[in-house]
């Protein structure tokens, strides 16, 4: 064998050379702009309080990473444009505004945000809930119709939990999340383990790669629905074991049941991306189920506080009226 | 101040412009994943717009990103390890790279895998990345003499196993096409038989 048969065969396998690599030079420009704009927000709430000084070096600062993520987001635009071998450039062009769509709405949830999700089974709702987050704070308030905790909020602020007493009715200061039942896939430091992934943009990104058959609908206030089909792995990451079951969880939080607990199972997908190249809803079907989560108040819903006169776990149980025997 | 961020923008760009295909090339094959790979060079890239001061003129700003970008794959490794650990007593599937279906670049991923990580290195620097020896020192931060020798004795190296390697592949081939023949008779007899 020639010496350059085997240079020539190492130099063939150089990821440069192979398919796709001008997508993942793609790729890899919306998430360095991600992680420039997440910067630039966690750098905010820094300078705010240490005096009017700094406020000016803060935002100067912000302007500055504008200015860069401006810079990357052109080149985002230039390598979507020019990597189409092969493919449909519509389709392409499709997936690339899909893409940004993604990337914006992360940047946009970043800081705060709301989501309402929602579970029907033949068009009936079965489960609904309201997540706001504020930083690191979390609410989620139960909305299911007849369920245990309907119309119960829990809080987690400073990383502390409170849920509402329903005889007591006020707060109750239940304790550190992360002392509570944890490694079981659905304690509630894992969900906000699931909560702050899927505010950070990560299944949306997963979802948005595995998609296949993208179709694209231009609806009449200016929105875009984007559709097509999502292995449910990709959808409802597993978060642990519990009883010798790996639990699925759902975006933003409910664990999955059925087709949508099957990770080889594929699963229509939906989303719909706002006139803002936002994206305001996704929704998932398998079988006579729909699962949605509507976006709202990205970066402007309010922050989050520990509610005045929490009552402390012991004083609530010390103070409850046992069941009657 | 604002004619400041513009240029702190444009610098930024630039450098992106310039160098992200390299750093997406270096990132994917010593990554263990494609998302770790795009991790990585969006961490890469983090570091070069906080640090946009630090970063040098020319193509030493490239060197300066090999360098950020092995340091990034590095911890990167460190906290997968820990990872596994914990995927390893949930007894969860490790996440895998997909195996090359080429066979010839199956073999040179196989002939690599055989050199120690720093022969690797400098021969991947080299001959992917087209650097000096000069360039390869600065990112190893060792002595241009140093990574010459190791260059040198990388390539050996590789050429040996790779040849080792597609003798034994060619041979297997060999014989499998030769025990072939007779298995594909046997089936066939034994459903006459039946």
């Amino acid at each position: 064998m020639k010496t350059s048969e085997s240079f020539e065969a190492l130099r063939r396998a150089n990821p440069r050379s192979k398919p796709g690599f001008a997508r993942a030079v793609d790729a890899a420009a919306a998430e360095v702009r991600l992680r420039i704009a997440a910067d630039r927000a966690t750098a905010e709430p820094r300078v705010r309080h240490i005096g009017p000084g700094r406020l000016l070096v803060g935002f100067s600062a912000a302007a500055v990473a504008l200015a860069a993520v401006a810079a990357v987001a052109g080149l985002v635009a230039v390598g979507s444009s020019g990597s189409t071998p092969g493919g449909t450039p519509g389709v392409e062009s499709a997936a690339a505004a899909f893409k940004h769509a993604v990337t914006l709405s992360a940047v946009s949830a970043q800081q705060s945000g709301t989501v309402n999700v929602r579970m029907t089974h033949d068009g009936d709702l079965w489960a609904s809930k309201v997540i706001d987050w504020n930083g690191g704070n979390v609410e989620i308030s139960d909305h299911s119709p007849g369920g245990p905790s309907s119309g119960s909020p829990l809080l987690v602020v400073d990383g502390m939990l409170y849920g509402h007493d329903p005889q007591h009715e006020g707060w109750v200061k239940v304790g550190p999340v992360s002392s509570i039942e944890p490694g079981s896939g659905t304690a509630p430091t894992e969900q906000l383990g699931v909560i702050r992934e899927d505010v950070g943009g990560a299944t949306l990104r997963r979802m948005v790669a595995a998609m296949t058959g993208l179709t694209t609908a231009h609806q009449g206030d200016g929105s875009t629905l984007y559709s097509g089909e999502v292995a449910a792995g990709q959808i409802a990451r597993q978060t642990g074991f519990k009883e010798g079951q790996a639990i699925r969880v759902l975006p933003f939080g409910y664990v999955a049941h059925g087709a949508a607990a099957d990770p080889a199972s594929v699963l229509h997908t939906a989303i719909t991306v706002g006139s803002d190249d936002v994206i305001r809803e996704i929704a998932v079907t398998w079988g006579t189920w729909t699962y949605t989560v509507a976006y709202s108040h990205l970066g402007s819903t309010p922050p989050l506080v520990a509610p005045a006169g929490a009552k402390s776990l012991r004083h609530v149980l010390r103070h409850t009226t046992p069941p009657p025997r | 101040m604002a004619e400041f961020a513009r240029e702190r923008g444009r610098r930024f760009g630039a450098l992106y412009e310039a160098y992200s295909a390299d750093i997406v090339a270096y990132c994917t094959w010593r990554a263990d994943s494609a998302s770790d790979a795009q991790d990585a060079v969006a961490e890469v890239f983090l570091t070069a717009w906080r640090r946009l001061d630090d970063v040098p003129e020319g193509d030493a700003a490239r060197v300066w990103l090999y360098a950020t970008a092995r340091r990034m794959l590095a911890s990167q490794r460190r906290s997968t390890r820990r990872r596994a650990a914990l995927t390893e007593r949930l007894a969860l599937a490790a996440p895998t790279r997909e195996p090359s279906g080429d066979p010839e670049e199956h073999l040179v991923r196989e002939a690599l895998r055989q050199l120690g990580p720093l022969d690797r290195e400098v021969l991947l620097l080299s001959e992917w990345e087209g650097l000096s020896p000069g360039r390869i020192a600065s990112v190893l931060r060792c002595p241009t003499v140093t990574a010459r020798g190791r260059l040198h004795r990388a390539r050996r190296r590789f050429r040996s196993a790779f040849e080792r390697l597609a003798t034994a592949e060619r041979a297997e081939r060999g014989n499998r096409r030769a025990a072939g023949v007779p298995a594909t008779s046997v089936t066939h007899v034994l459903g006459e038989d039946s």
